[in-house]
């Protein structure tokens, strides 16, 4: 009953290469679903209330942006790096990463213009200090801060509880999609042992069936909904 | 020498947590079949992930076959690709195993990793089938069969690959009682032609005449 | 694609956060008609299943990775309103939640990506199509990657619009840019040749395999089949084409803002500074630069004592039209092989 190929053991070279979108895209994933999983619980004891942390970033972000006079902006700066100081080190790590990873493309991008126009240095400068300055702001509040207090932060500010039940779901099912979507790849990188070939026809497959699993949460979810008593009224959500 | 070899290996998830395994050694010569029995959370999983390259514990070492398997190792993409082609793994969760358009395409996706020309994927794909009479399934795509169908399809797929080593998590789970049947007589027939088969499950009974050893992981109290 | 914090003036920003306001608003009457129970449910689906698919690494010949946006997937999945939403719930959540993407700049990247990407791209798909309901195999498959390929390259002329009127509008008293220092001349090459080149394709590759595999294993989940079912009116099937021309036409006034400051403040020691950067940076044809101008390109553009706005709106009217054409061709090329055989 067992073919005869299969008592004989295989004998497989693989190439050097091949399966690198497996791998990248298990390693970005990963670090999205970590992120989302240390939401819970990074909030410290003494912090402004979510509500106000979100306010107080989207009057920085709008400051920083109008921002023209010098002092304006060392002001600015001195507060953006005053609170990240107080962080503990591995968070400081995380934040200046993408902040520097941010200002470093600017720099980049911006390198031939400040070539050709001298004159134009200290403005291409300033933008590259206020890129590092929100990428720094954004990410001390999206490390500092919990998820769930947010959207209760947004019901707060009378955002429509619709919005903010889309917001909360969207999020949930990240996570459940994320983690279908990092075993199908796991399980297709211990299958993958050869040829890159046709990995488009796979690409197709692993996002085809998280499409296919996110129509059937959806559906779900609804029915569990009408089973818990939901009648059309997203208001009162 | 054994060709899996565990030598006190400790592994937790995050260094906040408790270890899921500490100091588990283990020993496994080839072609034995061991049965691994323990309650939830025991860590069998673990134990699993580990053996296949997915994790890597903190403490001790896992040669496979002689060759410490580490993160390193398995950087280097041919090594790691060997590696997994000579380790099969059936997942507890067959969905996550299944992305191709048809059972067809799932169970060849293997022997076209091989590099075989696809007369010779077409007979492994064909016999792979015919183990679990899955020829009326061909062409129906994965997703919308049933969870035990889906199973075998999976089984299937990983056998196409031709493991030295089989790694089966609850295989039986979600079977019926004639298709479980039909799955010890496939793996005691696999033990005989050689392979080395490590199963976790929680129906020792189902695997009696086929282990040659049983192993229980326990929760620490 | 996605725009950073202070690469765009907040004012940019507020434009596009108000350009944004009507076509959400738009866009939820649709869906509120299209899917009026389980919606929310379904649009976190689409938005989530939009995040992840904005996160996957796609394969490049050579062993390297790049990235989808996947708009008009989503848009083919979803339909195009639900998708405009579902894309704008993932992008705010990258911008809050995982700082990718600017907070103020938040309206610009639902512009491209959520509001142009996948109604030009689903418009493209559908002109392609056609009314008839039988078509060959490979029909849908060629719709989708012309589909997706042209969405895309369209949002990155936004971007590159957005970027490069930038140095014509904010500068300081001394003449230096105060925000992204690119004008057009270098924004638009700058963009274009690389999603023309590189992202387009990949996006075209990621959209068809996706929407292959759905097709195959479930056709009755793809939008238009839903779209397709008995008692729907038959505007409603026009009205991505209505988007596409709407968006096309979208763009003239930014246009005409950017021309106008652009031809009165540029001194020749300017120009020359451009066709030199362009030179510098490698990524300029020589010839793009002048093209720009449309001198070239449409000689008699300008006519003799013609108001340029005037003028300028013309040219864009019959681009606009000119493009219909085209695809109205196409889409005829391709039903000539379909009843062919």
């Amino acid at each position: 009953m067992i073919p005869a190929w299969m008592t004989k053991s295989e004998a497989s070279a693989p190439p050097k290469s091949g399966g690198a979108f497996a791998i990248r895209s298990l390693r970005s994933l990963g670090g999205v679903l970590a992120r989302l999983k240390v939401q819970r619980g990074r909030e410290g004891k003494r912090q402004l209330p979510a509500l106000l942390r979100l306010l107080l970033l989207l009057v920085l972000v709008v400051l920083l942006s109008l921002a023209r006079s010098r002092l304006l902006l060392l002001t600015l700066a001195a507060l953006i790096l005053g609170r990240l100081c107080l962080l503990p080190g591995e968070l400081i790590l995380g934040v200046l990463k993408s902040a520097l990873a941010a200002a470093f493309l600017a720099l980049l991008l911006f390198l031939p213009a400040m070539l050709l126009r001298p004159a134009g240095i200290p403005n291409n400068l300033t933008v590259v200090g206020k890129i590092f300055l929100s990428v720094t702001m954004v990410n001390i509040f999206n490390r500092t801060t919990q998820w769930n207090h947010v959207t209760g932060a947004l019901r707060k500010l009378r955002v429509p509880g619709i919005f903010v039940f889309l917001l909360d779901l969207t999020l949930k099912y990240i996570v459940l999609l994320g983690t279908l979507l990092r075993d199908l790849l796991t399980a297709y990188l211990l299958r993958a042992v050869g040829k890159g070939r046709r990995e488009y026809r796979s690409v197709g497959g692993l996002l085809g069936v998280t499409f296919l699993r996110s129509t059937e949460l959806s559906r779900e979810t609804w029915e569990a909904m009408c089973c818990r008593g939901f009648t059309d009224d997203y208001k009162g959500l | 020498m054994p060709l899996i070899e565990l030598e006190n290996i400790t592994f937790s998830y995050s260094p906040a947590e408790p270890p899921v395994l500490r100091e588990v050694s283990l020993s496994v010569e080839a072609g034995e079949c061991l049965a691994l029995l323990g309650d939830n959370g025991a860590g069998k999983s673990t134990l699993f992930r580990i053996l296949n390259g997915l994790s890597f514990p903190q403490k001790g070492s896992y040669r496979f076959d002689g060759a410490e398997i580490t993160a390193a190792l398995l950087k280097k993409q041919a090594r790691a690709k060997r590696f997994h082609q000579r380790i099969g793994y059936l997942f507890q969760n067959p969905d996550v195993m299944l992305f191709s358009a048809t059972v067809w395409d799932e169970i060849a996706f293997g022997p076209r990793q091989l590099g075989l020309s696809e007369a010779e994927t077409e007979g492994r794909v064909r016999d792979c089938m015919a183990l679990f009479g899955l020829e009326p399934l061909a062409e129906k795509a994965p997703y919308h069969l049933s969870g035990g169908q889906k199973k075998q399809v999976a089984l299937a797929a990983v056998l196409a690959l031709n493991p030295e080593v089989l790694i089966l998590d609850e295989p039986l789970a979600g079977l019926d009682r004639k298709t479980g049947a039909r799955l010890r007589e496939l793996l005691t027939g696999l033990k005989q032609a050689g392979k080395t088969l490590l199963i976790a499950t929680h129906e020792p009974a189902l695997l009696e005449g086929l282990a040659d050893r049983r192993i229980e992981l326990t929760v620490e109290a | 694609m996605h725009i950073p914090e202070n690469y765009l003036s907040p004012v940019s920003c507020g434009v596009m956060g108000a350009a944004m306001v009507p076509v959400w608003v738009h866009a939820v009457r649709r869906v509120n008609k299209e899917v009026p129970k389980e919606k929310i449910p379904l649009l976190g689906a689409a938005a989530a299943f939009s995040f992840l698919g904005m996160m996957f690494n796609v394969p490049l010949p050579g062993g390297t990775t790049g990235h989808a946006v996947g708009g008009t997937l989503i848009a083919l999945l979803f339909g195009p309103n639900a998708a405009c939403l579902a894309v704008s719930v993932a992008l705010l959540l990258q911008a809050v939640i995982f700082g990718d993407g600017g907070i103020l700049a938040f309206g610009a990247n639902c512009f491209n990506m959520a509001f142009v990407l996948p109604f030009v791209g689903y418009g493209i798909y559908r002109l392609l199509m056609g009314k008839s309901g039988r078509t060959s195999k490979a029909r849908p498959y060629i719709a989708a990657a012309l589909g997706s390929y042209v969405g895309l390259n369209a949002a990155a002329l936004c971007a590159a619009v957005e970027f490069g009127i930038q140095p014509m509008l904010f500068k300081d008293a001394a003449g230096n840019a105060m925000y992204c220092p690119y004008d057009l001349s270098v924004a638009i090459p700058a963009m274009m040749v690389p999603h023309l080149l590189v992202a387009g394709v990949i996006e075209a590759a990621f959209t068809v395999a996706v929407y292959a595999l759905v097709r195959k294993t479930a056709p009755d989940l793809t939008y238009e089949r839903i779209a397709e079912a008995p008692g729907k009116d038959g505007l409603k099937r026009r009205i991505p084409i209505f988007a596409l021309i709407a968006a096309l036409i979208a763009a003239v006034p930014l246009g005409l803002l950017a021309t106008g400051t652009a031809w009165g403040e540029w001194g020749a020691d300017e120009i020359a500074d451009v066709v030199v950067n362009g030179k510098a940076l490698g990524y300029t044809p020589a010839g793009l630069e002048k093209g720009w101008s449309m001198n070239v390109l449409m000689p008699d553009y300008a006519l003799e004592g013609m108001n340029e706005v005037v003028a300028y709106i013309l040219s864009a009217v019959i681009g606009v039209a000119l493009l219909i054409i085209l695809f109205k061709l196409l889409s005829l090329a391709l039903k000539g092989r379909r009843s062919d055989p």
